[in-house]
């Protein structure tokens, strides 16, 4: 899960009232909606120029209209501070459109579908943290700012880089590094994957797999998804979502191994350390999925569920957009951009060489 | 964090956002399921 956050000081949260917090949370979350629904708004207008007007216009899906113009509104200038709490409700409303898109998937699906991407994720963890691991030492990079690396691309990108940082006692040099690294390949996917689906004519639960295994950041990966259909992007977050839930595992092999070399802090409780790391809102997800199931909603109670999480996704879209900053990410340095992009290139080519054996007669 | 971070434009959200995120979902749903919203489009 995606959450670049940066703790304001202790101080200037507990001090201040909640209601003057939520409504600093106002500029942000309007620009969120308002950059959202202008990407969805130049989709139908682009689809009324052509039609209606015959004007020659774009045919872009919303989604990449919401990426797009939030980071031309991002790059173009620097957003006042008042912005930023509003902007870090991206998280919740992404979790809020994962929790609903439960509701697209009975139960079978999710435990076969799941289940598949389980086996997959496993192959893939130990893959991409050997291949993270050699890379870092060929081009010598701290070990830490290594470690980092191999978290980031083998669960969950921002989320398990910021859970580890802690548990691994990194320094935040390495932590900015490892997330901008992350973050320029989940921009680079963007715009590789649905080429790279499209040119392999791959079906929508292929693709979506290979999304989820693949994208590192759950943000990128259901944008990347969902630009290739509807489907796409709900076996993108599934298979994302069973990745993610792997990230306590990960984060807790590496504190114990740099506890062992006395570089980090001995974890005392490990039952509760993978609880707290554990992303909870995969219960919501699974909770909605059982209660769909189970026939608590009608079909088209089903169907407004699914648009909810589309609307809800829509903030979350223009938050990619709108916090990547693309001359910030080329400053941070050419040589762990680098091992991740080789390290991601190795990744995607297995991921997807995976996902179509395993896929082969099973799902299209 | 370095002052050229690339996520120098966010900051930490004041709640939790995976319990948030599950409380808003799971009241959206009773209200669609009760028919206090009847329909949503896209």
């Amino acid at each position: 899960m995606s959450t670049q956050t940066v703790p304001l000081p202790l101080e200037s949260t507990r001090q201040r009232p909640l209601w003057r917090q939520l409504l600093a949370l106002i500029p942000g979350t309007a620009l969120l909606f308002g950059v959202g629904f202008a990407g969805k708004g130049t989709e139908s207008l682009g689809h009324y120029l052509r039609t209606t007007r015959h004007i020659a216009f774009p045919q872009i899906e919303y989604v990449l209209w919401a990426i797009l113009l939030g980071l031309a509104i991002g790059n173009a200038v620097r957003l006042p501070a008042l912005f930023r709490p509003g902007l870090a409700t991206y998280e919740l409303w992404l979790k809020l459109g994962i929790v609903l898109v439960g509701a697209k998937f009975l139960l079978g699906d999710l435990l076969h579908l799941g289940g598949l991407s389980l086996i997959l994720v496993a192959i893939e963890l130990v893959l991409s943290l050997s291949v993270m691991m050699m890379l870092g030492r060929v081009f010598k990079l701290r070990p830490k700012l290594t470690s980092l690396l191999a978290i980031g691309s083998s669960i969950c990108g921002v989320t398990a880089i910021m859970a580890a940082q802690g548990a691994i006692d990194s320094e935040e040099q390495d932590t900015s590094t490892a997330i901008a690294a992350i973050l320029t390949l989940g921009a680079l996917a963007l715009f590789t994957f649905p080429a790279i689906g499209h040119a392999l004519h791959m079906g929508q639960q292929s693709y979506g797999l290979w999304t989820g295994l693949a994208v590192d950041n759950t943000a990128e990966a259901t944008v990347t998804g969902a630009l290739y259909g509807d489907e796409a992007g709900r076996i993108a977050i599934l298979a994302k979502t069973a990745r993610s839930s792997f990230i306590g595992f990960v984060v807790l092999g590496y504190a114990v191994y740099w506890a062992s070399r006395g570089q980090a802090q001995h974890v005392e409780h490990k039952a509760l350390f993978l609880w707290q790391k554990f992303p909870k809102f995969i219960l919501g997800f699974v909770a909605i999925s059982i209660l769909a199931t189970a026939g608590f909603f009608s079909a088209s109670q089903l169907n407004s569920l699914g648009n909810l999480s589309r609307w809800a996704f829509l903030p979350a879209f223009a938050g990619v957009g709108l916090r990547t900053n693309v001359r910030d990410l080329i400053h941070q340095g050419w040589r762990p951009i680098l091992v991740g992009v080789l390290g991601e290139i190795f990744l995607a080519l297995v991921t997807l060489a995976l996902v179509l054996f395993a896929t082969h007669g099973a799902v299209r | 964090m370095d002052s050229r971070s690339p996520v120098r434009q966010s900051a930490k959200l004041a709640f939790n956002a995976d319990a948030a995120a599950i409380v808003i979902a799971l009241a959206l749903a009773a209200l669609i399921r009760l028919n206090v919203i009847p329909h949503i489009g896209w």
